[in-house]
């Protein structure tokens, strides 16, 4: 029977096909904005996603200082904190840790050919786990030195790698020794054996590696740092208490959340205010900022669709008037009250339903169109995302729009009397 | 055997406030496979007669019976059901819906009685055939006559085999000669099918078909007669 119902409904609704198209554009448009701005965020969100996903890969995690992720998140530069960067590796499933610390030292840079000694000065020294260079390029990226020079390797102790720009200030080249000055009088001399190749002009379309949404911590090329290896610190200026940050790949097999949080609660125990972020973490929070942001603005698209439901009901209103003596000559002929009301109901939900449909099919040829857009502003390329759960619950939420519209006009249908309908011109 | 029972019937209807007294204690009973005329001028009580007849409202006094059935005992959906399944209508005007074919408006109360497709389709092809239309059945109503859309209306009346086929002015709207093809079809209900026929009217040509002609004055019975039939 209830399929009867949606025939004699649809037959309705082609009848007035003027009207019909009328309300469901009305309707379209709301369902077009909503399902255009979810699908753009969704695209949004996959696309970053997948850009600290490139950076993350699948295995590693970053631990930084707790106030950077906990609870009291500033989200301002990051902040020192103690490590054990021993205790880190010794935690069962950690493959590799690696970590920076920094710390200001005096610099005495060696006398020239005069024998005059330059002025002392206060730089930043950073100091790298060689594997940072050599296992988590995905974080600092390729560093390439100049010709005759070489990074870190393990072992190295007393040696610096200088960016292009201080070794100029300090006239140094590969080969020469500088003197860092470190706590309590401990001093080190240092070989450079390496320069940081002075970046490339940049061109103004970026390359496509690097993406803007990149999350990279491009350790020593901010154009003034002294690099030492990371142990080397600990000889300048005791135990770890200044890394910015720490990154970890686990072992094959082991569950990174896992291990993260394993970590993360060793080094707790030993007075380490810090987070252990994986992949998921951000992800979550990328989540959960993207979902905040498109329920905003599906919030204020749904303006529209409540328009569109108003339409709606106007026209089932029009059509119940209009439609009185059919009604009363439908129950004359044994429609209960109940039969009316559905036939009503089904009426206005498919007038929803279609604007649905053409609304989805629109909204998603919209969110395609404007990624293109976004992707080319920023030169990403933006995944298109199409969910087929937004576009059920958008097809189902339409269909309940419209018969939520009709809920009133079909009862007002349904509870004509049926000798006044009848007797209705 | 009594079908039809009205004792004492009162109706009264609220215009604004004022009480308008429509019917003021009528009697009438109508037999099975009988040919009622009722006839009347305006505003004597032919159309709210026919509501109760036909079981679409209910009386504000008195005993109205539909082939036993007490209407003031049924509740709203009973008396859908009742009018279902024991009355067929005929309109003055057709009343068939717009929207749909001759086929599908015959097929109607089948469906609100819910009949299986299959059986309502063959029923209603059935009918159709029957009311002389077996070759228009695709036809909406505005692609038929004024007579070949009473037809249609007749066949619908017909769609659940009821008991009593009440029509409210048959031949109203058309003209003489279509309007005598419709009576003796209705006529043709009784004298084959067993059909009770009740026609409201001022058509004394429907009279000439009928058993009995009722006349009614101010809301009562003012005289009875032998039809032509």
């Amino acid at each position: 029977m209830l399929l009867e119902f949606f025939r004699l409904a649809g037959q309705s609704i082609l009848h007035r096909r003027l009207r019909s198209w009328l309300t469901v554009i009305g309707v379209f448009i709301g369902i077009t904005a909503v399902v255009a701005l979810i699908s753009i965020g969704l695209g949004l969100e996959q696309t970053i996603s997948d850009q600290v996903a490139g950076v993350f890969g699948v295995d590693n995690f970053v631990i930084m200082d707790e106030s950077m992720f906990g609870s009291e998140a500033h989200g301002g530069s990051a902040e020192e904190y103690a490590l054990d960067l021993d205790l880190l590796k010794s935690i069962e499933g950690v493959k590799v840790a690696a970590a920076l610390r920094q710390h200001n030292g005096f610099i005495q840079a060696p006398p020239d050919e005069n024998g005059v000694y330059p002025p002392a000065a206060i730089m930043p020294v950073v100091g790298l786990s060689p594997e940072l260079m050599t296992e988590f390029t995905s974080f600092t990226g390729e560093l390439e030195v100049m010709s005759g020079g070489r990074l870190f390797e393990p072992g190295d102790i007393d040696v610096a790698v200088l960016d292009y720009e201080i070794s100029q200030r300090l006239g140094v080249d590969v080969g020469d020794t500088i003197l860092i000055a470190g706590d309590e009088d401990s001093e080190l001399n240092v070989t450079i054996i390496g320069i940081i190749a002075p970046p490339e002009e940049e061109e103004s379309d970026s390359d496509e590696s690097s993406g803007g949404f990149g999350m990279q911590f491009e350790a020593g090329s901010e154009g003034d740092t002294i690099s030492v290896p990371y142990d080397t610190m600990e000889l300048l200026w005791g135990p770890a208490d200044d890394v910015l940050v720490t990154l970890v790949r686990t072992e094959p097999g082991y569950d990174v959340d896992d291990v993260a949080d394993r970590a993360e609660k060793a080094l707790k125990e030993r007075g380490s205010d810090v987070a252990a972020i994986t992949y998921s973490d951000i992800s979550d929070m990328i989540g959960t900022v993207m979902s905040t942001v498109s329920a905003f603005l599906a919030g204020i698209a749904g303006i529209s669709l409540l328009v569109g439901g108003v339409g709606v009901m106007n026209t089932m209103f029009t059509s119940v008037l209009e439609r009185t003596k059919e009604i009363g000559v439908m129950k004359a002929v044994g429609a209960k009250n109940g039969h009316v009301w559905t036939i009503f109901l089904i009426e206005s939900g498919l007038m929803g339903l279609v604007g649905g449909i053409v609304g989805t099919i629109l909204g998603l040829g919209l969110s395609a169109v404007a990624s293109f857009f976004i992707g080319r502003f920023f030169g990403v390329d933006m995944a298109v995302v199409a969910s087929w759960v937004l576009i059920l619950v958008t097809l189902v939420g339409s269909f309940a729009l419209g018969a939520f519209a009709g809920l009133w006009p079909a009862r007002r249908a349904a509870k004509l009397p049926v000798v006044d309908a009848l007797r209705y011109e | 055997m009594t079908l039809l029972r009205m004792q004492g019937i009162t109706k009264d209807y609220h215009l604004g406030k004022t009480i308008v007294r429509a019917l003021r204690g009528l009697d009438l009973e109508i037999s099975q496979g009988e040919i009622v005329a009722i006839m009347g001028p305006s505003g004597s009580g032919k159309s709210t007669l026919m509501h109760i007849l036909g079981a679409l409202d209910t009386p504000t006094d008195g005993t109205a019976t539909i082939d036993g059935e007490d209407l003031q005992a049924l509740k709203e959906r009973q008396l859908v059901t009742l009018r279902g399944r024991k009355v067929g209508f005929v309109f003055q005007t057709f009343n068939l819906i717009q929207t749909l074919s001759a086929q599908r408006n015959v097929e109607l109360p089948m469906i609100f009685q819910g009949l299986a497709p299959g059986e309502r389709h063959r029923r209603a092809s059935e009918l159709l055939e029957r009311v002389g239309l077996g070759d228009r059945v695709r036809h909406r109503p505005n692609e038929l006559s004024g007579g070949e859309r009473q037809r249609v209306a007749v066949a619908r009346a017909l769609a659940n085999d009821p008991e009593i086929i009440l029509a409210d002015e048959p031949t109203g709207n058309l003209d003489t000669e279509t309007g005598n093809a419709i009576l003796s079809l209705l006529k043709d209900l009784s004298d084959n099918d067993g059909k009770t026929v009740i026609l409201v009217t001022h058509d004394p040509e429907a009279a000439a078909i009928a058993d009995r002609v009722v006349r009614l004055r101010d809301g009562c019975v003012a005289s009875e007669s032998g039809g032509g039939r």
